[in-house]
């Protein structure tokens, strides 16, 4: 079992409710973030094309923050994700450097000085302290839910398939361009997405084999493999997004055109 | 939404150089400068000058690596056997060398001083003889393993181009030689037994060494990838420049070289020369550590728009 996650680049409206969605999960301090979105542009002359990719941490089958970590902090389990004992972390930060993807922070004071800073502590943080305590001092990254995941197998329910064990920004997501399962299964939706999709992962080079697949979408905007323009609805989106007024003015123009 | 910069472009790596970071290059700086002065010393039979390596590790390197962790109290977590990372992990193995510097390098500056001061029982002097040379043997080798482990843990950062290469571990350790070669001539001006020519002559092929070296590294750098392109752009035009041809080229090299050819025809360096030199060549240590700290760029994550 390796679970795995499937984006789909022309369904993702970037309404970065997977990034609040992961925040309330996981009480996230401040200033980090688990998953986040890259505004990738490109500018044609005739068309701006900005896409957005959605990035969490990859856990990769071979991965090298787990292989730099000097005290085993960092670790594999046994369905893949890459998992953080934060009671282990001495805060070296060799894997926030070694990660090809830099989908780790390291958690300071600067970067969780509580959401009211001078003000007593909420209810809600409170109990957020008590479940995620983000010890400042050490390195975070998202889990893929592994506690969604971990509680919902209890149950017996299925991650992926059942809400109350799939990762919140799976369930969140209101355009369902995330889909989570088995990459192991052949025949789980993740397996069938990417066979049939053309699923590709992110800089491959490194030999991380990563987890996370992204389909519909090339990088660059290589006409293979990409959605047709009416069906993107990230396509349709980037005319109401707020890219700078050169190229507000480009679109514009390439549409009377 | 506005396209931001995050991983879209080449991002510089900011945890081992920016603010608390700037306590992983001191710890470099002088794990360089510890263990060239201990293995030079080594070779040219200088107790002080080993004695002054070991506290650059011991009282330097290792409690400046300590108050940059973030969880310093944890450390031992690092340390064999509270941990099997030393099979993967370069940060583990470097723990490890470098506490068995420490030991064995203690051991040894005992041993050197007992033989030396001759306050050993005769019965006793064939045996400290032998611990001596065999804790030499092991100081010397965990003093070279100390010095190289961070140019392997640096390498192994795929994503760092400028850092991915087998070449960086080996500039490290030349260049922790040639400095300790210059602080040993430091030692030597302040005390005797030390040949200042011999040394002044080893300085001088080991700084020729040192200057094709990152030449060499420099070059191949250029065109292994565009983001090693880039750092070496930054090095040699942008933003670290300053600290490159001032800190390494002149400062490193170029004036210890001169003085070191100086002394070649006059015969010997005169006093004052010898201390430009070595106060030159050692803020050429800080800088090219620094400089190699500061240009590590990543790759971005979307390789359609700067090839790897």
């Amino acid at each position: 079992m390796r679970w795995g996650m499937v984006i789909n680049l022309a369904k993702c409206t970037r309404c970065h409710a997977c990034v609040a969605a992961c925040r309330v999960e996981h009480f996230l301090p401040l200033h980090v973030t688990w998953p986040r979105l890259i505004a990738y542009e490109v500018d044609s002359g005739a068309k701006v094309d900005v896409s957005t990719y959605p990035v969490r941490c990859n856990q990769c089958k071979d991965a090298p923050c787990v292989k730099v970590c000097p005290t085993e902090a960092s670790h594999q389990r046994a369905d893949g994700i890459v998992a953080i004992d934060s009671n282990k972390c001495i805060g070296c930060r060799y894997c926030v450097v070694a990660c090809p993807y830099q989908n780790r922070t390291f958690v300071s004071k600067a970067k969780n000085p509580g959401y009211f800073p001078g003000f007593p502590e909420t209810k809600f943080e409170k109990k957020g302290k008590k479940i995620y305590p983000h010890q400042v001092g050490t390195t975070e990254k998202c889990n893929f839910c592994a506690e969604r995941i971990d509680a919902g197998t209890e149950r017996g329910l299925t991650p992926g398939v059942d809400r109350d064990a799939t990762p919140a920004c799976v369930n969140t997501c209101q355009a369902r361009a995330l889909t989570f399962g088995d990459l192991d299964d052949p025949d789980s939706e993740v397996s069938r997405l990417i066979r049939e999709r053309d699923g590709f992962q992110l800089r491959t080079e490194y030999g991380t084999d990563p987890s996370v697949y992204y389909i519909d979408y090339k990088l660059g905007g290589a006409l293979s493999n990409k959605a047709p323009e009416c069906d993107q609805t990230g396509s349709h989106m980037q005319e109401l997004s707020s890219v700078d007024a050169d190229a507000q003015k480009k679109l514009v123009g390439s549409k009377k055109s | 939404m506005v396209p931001h910069e995050w991983m879209v472009k080449p991002m510089r790596q900011t945890e081992w150089i920016d603010g608390r970071g700037l306590l992983v290059w001191l710890a470099e700086v002088f794990s360089a400068l510890g263990t060239g002065l201990y293995l030079v010393s080594l070779f040219v039979d200088s107790w002080w000058g080993a004695l002054v390596g070991w506290i650059l590790i011991v009282l330097f390197k290792l409690p400046f690596h300590l108050f940059y962790l973030g969880k310093p109290l944890r450390f031992w977590r690092a340390i064999p056997p509270f941990t099997k990372a030393w099979r993967t992990s370069w940060m583990a193995r470097g723990m490890f060398f470098t506490l068995m510097f420490a030991l064995f390098a203690a051991i040894q500056l005992v041993t050197t001083y007992l033989l030396r001061h001759d306050v050993l029982a005769t019965s006793a002097v064939d045996t400290i003889n032998v611990l001596d040379w065999a804790v030499k043997i092991l100081g010397g080798l965990f003093a070279v393993l100390t010095g190289m482990y961070a140019g392997f843990a640096m390498s192994y950062c795929k994503s760092i181009p400028f850092w991915n290469t087998g070449l960086l571990p080996i500039v490290f350790v030349i260049m922790g030689v040639a400095d300790g070669m210059a602080l040993v001539m430091g030692v030597g001006l302040i005390g005797n037994g030390i040949d200042i020519n011999a040394l002044e002559a080893a300085s001088r092929v080991a700084l020729i060494i040192n200057a094709l070296l990152i030449m060499t590294y420099l070059v191949n750098a250029s065109y292994q990838s565009t983001t090693a392109g880039l750092s070496v752009r930054e090095l040699i035009v942008g933003r670290v420049a300053a600290a490159f041809w001032i800190g390494i080229v002149l400062l490193g090299i170029t004036i210890p070289l001169a003085i070191s050819i100086v002394s070649l025809f006059a015969g010997e360096a005169s006093r004052p020369l010898l201390v430009i030199a070595i106060v030159c060549h050692t803020v050429g240590a800080f800088a090219l550590k620094y400089c190699v700290l500061k240009v590590g760029i990543c790759r971005p994550l979307l390789p359609k728009l700067y090839a790897h």
